[in-house]
């Protein structure tokens, strides 16, 4: 997309298109102290402008002389709008008081195909955006000219003023009139130094209306007439409808319809409460064709069953009778997702056409699936995303938004539906479990000679909505799941990197960072192994095993620093002992030490070191409070989270039961040091999750002599 | 039944058929203060904390019949851009939220500790916070309670 | 009603001069006769462990710890998240019992309530004692908050706190909690026929 973007027209939304966004815009922002969207209303909008057949919008520029810039990625808490707006302002010579960032949806703007995911958004908008702005910048600055009669060579751009030597007039002013833009070639872009806002730790812009409680939520979006709706679902695995009896439930207050759809029933009321307390009121009856256990699952997602998938291939394989291997076995469990704001939908269909507004991660993929199973033109369907409570992949499927639209179907007005906390956990696309059995071996220089990571784990990405079924055909692994499962020790002569893969009778999926979190703690849990059997500095030994080439070095760099600033020293003293661990995901190295002590029999982090070199930090301080919610939430997962299957159901279902880091089990002291060892930025918002379960594993090992090989640890 | 009381220092009264109905859906659908979350429905996960007669109560589990001539607050009530409370202003300092949801939660039931306690140790933020943050924001969150301490005792002297 | 005041009274004449003060039996001697002061040993014993089948039960031994800290569930596990009592046993300066806990149960959410919900103080900790102990913990003044027997039998037999065991409302999963394994009504006549029979702790 990069590249042909400097040929491609972008429009500059004008008449029709505004109200029709407006319109909607003030039913989800209907309360008036709401975001200032409501300014949008009375405000300049420049005239449409373009083929007319791609009604691609990125900025509006308002009477007040703001822009809008309409995000083709959600906010979904990484601080893509923050990014974006710093980004875009700079090419545009505004001020980051003077740009406002909303997402886009599907009528009112471009949204992104693939999504808000993979911890994309900043660095793939980095060239995009850029080009975007500054083409913008021009544009007005040709109409400036136009206007003032000056040459345009004359004319300079700062704080969204046009300016000469002698006038100036604001960008508003500029456009004003304008029918028919001039769209230029992209011009030049700036040179990194002379960005003002990229590469400083200014504050997110979202920040304010989410302290003051006036962000607007999916949870939180309105349509005028709506009703509310509480869906019952199946709570067995596999299960599907079988009878139902809601007679007394259709009789309470407030229930206007109860419907029974596919393998749902559906309560619609006026309101949610009363939604809510007719739903306990009604029987239903499955089918349950066979009671799942702990033990099936174990059983499909094992090393050596299903299909095999050859990742990684260097040098020779182990000789099995070879008595010198060291060989350990590694498991992590079934994840929730566990987003505080819980899935759902406000739907209208009416007339042929259907608005959702919702959270969701794949706006045009929500548009695409409610098109299709309504069998209507997509240009009919709009999809409004909101602000998201949390994402981390879970948003990545919406099947959701087609149970509100038929709910909305049934009834002839919009409705809104959102899941309880316990069919969000029964109901989860989770992270799927994994067991791996890692194999070494040191040569005489005790050195590692040979290193293989087999794994097995269910599907990330295979049957999920972003991949077509015919990508696992074509690429043999699901390569979710084996995000982190490749050696990163290049300099090791023998390596292999095995996937097995299952589907298993229920949902697993994306969970932020995918095979990262797991695959990392078996690879680096092992490494350090290795090192204390070879007697070696761990750090000595991972910096020994790593070839010098660009991505080596890179991830040496980490290293290196992170076991300086950390003072990385094998000694446990008082009780406390540090653990190192590294990865590269996706580009960006990262290498955490994590300071560890037993407190009352518990697991305490007291302190963690990070180091990661993702390139451009856009917004310094947000790259590192990703950081610090990513380690926090690999922490909160390999320590305290699992799911597992009890009556043939999905268990626990409610917070509590499913343990969770709290912010008691946060370490008291977080520093992290940004490497910049490329010129362009990188994902930050998952490589941080890869190391600190092995860094936390290998500290434990130094104080109790345990090796941790399963999640949630316990300590024995 | 007509249920009445203070929200956000301005008296309201609400008509509903059921008492029981959750404080947490009058405030939402019926009085439209979309700032009080819903994570969980089971008092588990604090979202949608909020202060009954200045104490932190966890609305989705709070008949509304109990709110009958009491003072309610709520994230909307406690504070706002020209005027922020300790908490928002030391949340603001610090940079808090990511994704934003349970944030709202997390801020009242900080200000209703600081309430009791204008100047709470580790220890008492690790006892009375125990709210859910699944981007957790935990680190900021330390800090920026301490923070708000800090600006509590400045603004009391 | 006079039948009840006399059973009120057995234990107190008998137990009057150890433990109560004199002057109740002064002012009421003229309500007993000798023949009701006869004690039933096996009657005694049987009534007391049907009585300590019910404060045993996880639905009152969960809100008697003794380590300050509440129990769940009918396995009692801690109270999840780090809820503890507190000073005061109302839970901590911020975050009490009563943030989540009102004074009915909440079907919505199914958190239990009852007025006053909370943990018994300190010096009524249950927890690791035998069924004996739990009784002189009980019966002791200096222990069970200066309670007489009449007011100790008002406490177990009508307090809303301790009745909320018969009336303990669905849990998370709205699945209904497991009452005592004795009903309301006969864990009043076997806490009044105890009393009345002197109060008095079998041995083991």
């Amino acid at each position: 997309m990069s590249k042909n973007i400097s040929r491609r027209k972008f429009l500059v939304r004008g008449g029709l298109g505004t109200l029709g966004v407006l319109a909607i815009g003030t039913y989800v922002l209907r309360n008036p102290i709401r975001r200032q969207i409501i300014d949008f209303a009375d405000s300049f909008i420049a005239p449409y402008s373009g083929t007319g057949t791609e009604p691609n919008l990125w900025f509006e520029i308002t009477k007040n002389n703001t822009i809008v810039l309409h995000s083709p990625k959600v906010e979904m808490g990484q601080g893509t709008f923050t990014g974006l707006a710093q980004i875009a302002a700079d090419e545009l010579d505004i001020n980051i008081d003077q740009i406002e960032v909303i997402a886009a949806s599907t009528a009112s703007g471009v949204v992104d195909s693939l999504g808000t995911g993979g911890s994309l958004s900043v660095a793939s908008l980095w060239q995009p955006l850029r080009e975007m702005a500054a083409t913008m910048r021009e544009m007005i600055k040709i109409e400036a000219a136009k206007k003032l009669q000056i040459p345009l060579a004359n004319l300079s751009t700062k704080n969204g003023i046009v300016s000469s030597n002698n006038q100036q007039i604001s960008y508003v002013d500029a456009i004003k009139e304008v029918t028919e833009w001039k769209i230029p070639d992209t011009p030049k872009l700036k040179d990194l130094k002379d960005y003002k806002l990229v590469g400083k730790p200014i504050a997110r812009i979202d920040l304010k209306t989410k302290v003051f409680g006036n962000s607007i939520f999916g949870m939180d979006a309105e349509m005028e007439n709506m009703l509310h709706a509480a869906i019952i679902r199946p709570e067995h695995i596999g299960a599907t409808f079988k009878s139902a009896n809601y007679q007394k439930a259709e009789k309470m207050p407030g229930i206007v319809k109860v419907v029974q759809i596919d393998d749902w029933v559906g309560i619609i009321a006026e309101t949610y409460a009363q939604a809510l307390a007719a739903k306990m009121e009604v029987d239903v009856e499955w089918n349950i064709p066979k009671i799942w256990t702990e033990e099936d699952i174990r059983t499909l997602i094992s090393v050596g069953n299903g299909s095999e998938m050859v990742v990684q291939k260097e040098g020779n394989l182990l000789e099995k009778d070879d008595k010198n291997i060291l060989e350990i076995e590694f498991k992590s469990p079934l994840g929730a997702h566990a987003q505080m704001e819980p899935n759902g939908a406000v739907a209208s269909f009416k007339d042929g056409k259907i608005t959702v507004i919702l959270s969701t991660q794949v706006i045009g993929i929500t548009q695409n699936q409610v098109a299709k199973a309504f069998a209507i033109d997509k240009d009919n369907v709009n999809i409004i995303p909101t602000y998201l409570g949390g994402g981390f992949g879970r948003r990545l499927n919406t099947s959701h938004a087609i149970q509100a639209v038929q709910l909305s179907k049934e009834i002839g007005r919009p409705v809104k539906y959102f899941f309880t906390r316990k069919e969000e956990f029964q109901n989860d696309m989770f992270r799927p479990p994994t067991h791996h059995i890692m194999k070494g071996k040191l040569n005489s220089d005790g050195l590692i000679e040979n290193l293989e990571h087999h794994f097995a784990s269910g599907n990330v990405a295979i049957d999920s909505t972003l991949m077509p079924g015919i990508a696992h055909t074509i690429l043999g692994a699901d390569f979710g799941a084996i995000r982190g499962g490749s050696i990163h020790y290049s300099a090791i002569k023998n390596i292999r990197s095995i996937q097995w893969h299952k589907t298993l009778p229920f949902a697993t999926s994306w969970w932020r960072s995918l095979g990262l979190l797991a695959n990392t703690f078996a690879i680096e849990s092992f490494v350090d192994e290795l090192a204390l059997q070879s007697n070696k500095n761990p750090v000595t030994l991972r910096l020994a095993q790593i070839k010098d080439n660009e991505e080596g070095v890179r991830l040496k760099n980490v290293i290196e620093k992170a076991a300086k600033e950390s003072k990385y020293s094998d000694e446990v003293v008082n009780g406390r002992a540090m653990g190192f661990a590294c990865s590269t995901d996706t580009g960006t190295p990262c290498a955490q030490v994590a300071e560890v002590s037993i407190v009352n029999s518990e697991i305490t982090v007291h302190k963690i070191t990070c180091v990661m070199d993702c390139g451009i930090a856009v917004n310094p301080d947000q790259v590192k409070a990703q950081c610090e919610g990513a380690m926090i939430m690999a922490m909160s997962a390999s320590m305290y989270e699992k799911m597992y299957i009890e009556d043939g159901q999905l268990q626990p279902t409610i917070f509590g039961p499913y343990d969770m880091a709290l912010l008691k089990h946060t370490p008291k002291e977080i520093n992290i040091h940004l490497l910049q060892g490329v010129d362009k930025p990188l994902p930050v918002g998952e490589p941080p999750l890869g190391p600190i379960a092995a860094a936390i594993g290998n500290a434990v090992r130094r104080i109790t002599g345990q090796r941790l090989t399963e999640m949630p640890f316990k300590l024995s | 039944m007509k249920i009445a009381f203070s929200i956000n220092n301005k008296d309201v009264s609400v008509d509903i058929l059921d008492g029981n109905t959750p404080l947490l859906w009058v405030i939402r659908d019926i009085l439209d203060l979309k700032g009080t979350k819903f994570g969980c429905g089971k008092a588990a996960c604090g979202a949608c904390t909020l202060h009954v007669n200045d104490v932190a109560v966890r609305s989705c589990s709070y008949a509304v019949k109990f709110a009958e001539g009491k003072n309610i607050t709520t994230i909307e009530g406690l504070g706002n851009a020209e005027n922020p409370h300790p908490v928002q202003q030391a949340w603001i300092e610090e940079v808090v939220p990511q994704c934003g949801y349970c944030q709202p939660g997390f801020i009242m039931a900080t200000a209703a500790l600081l309430k009791e306690n204008n100047k709470p140790t580790d220890e008492d933020i690790d006892k009375n916070i125990i709210n859910i943050c699944r981007c957790a924001t935990y680190y900021r969150m330390r800090k920026a309670i301490h923070r708000a301490a800090e600006l509590t005792r400045e603004t009391k002297i | 009603m006079k039948k009840l005041k006399i059973l009120y009274l057995i234990p107190l004449l008998l137990l009057g001069g150890i433990l109560l003060a004199s002057n109740y039996s002064n002012k009421k001697s003229d309500y007993i006769s000798l023949k009701e002061k006869t004690i039933h040993p096996p009657k005694n014993k049987d009534n007391f462990d049907k009585m300590m089948d019910v404060l045993t039960h996880p639905r009152c031994m969960n809100c008697h710890p003794s380590d300050n800290i509440p129990k769940q569930g009918i396995e009692s596990h801690p109270h999840y998240f780090g809820m503890e009592g507190g000073k005061n046993d109302q839970g901590f300066e911020a975050t009490k019992c009563m943030t989540c806990h009102q004074t009915e149960n909440n079907n919505y959410s199914g958190v239990p309530g009852a007025p006053h919900w909370g943990l018994a103080p300190q010096s009524m900790a249950w927890k690791g004692l035998t069924r004996q102990e739990i009784a002189a913990v009980m019966l002791n003044k200096e222990t069970n908050g200066g309670k007489n027997h009449e007011e100790i039998i008002k406490h177990l037999t009508e307090d809303d706190l301790v009745l909320w065991a018969w009336n303990p409302g669905v849990n998370a999963a709205g699945i209904k909690r497991e009452k005592p394994p004795v009903s309301q009504e006969e864990f009043k006549e076997v806490v009044e026929a105890w009393f009345a029979d002197g109060a008095i702790i079998p041995e083991k």
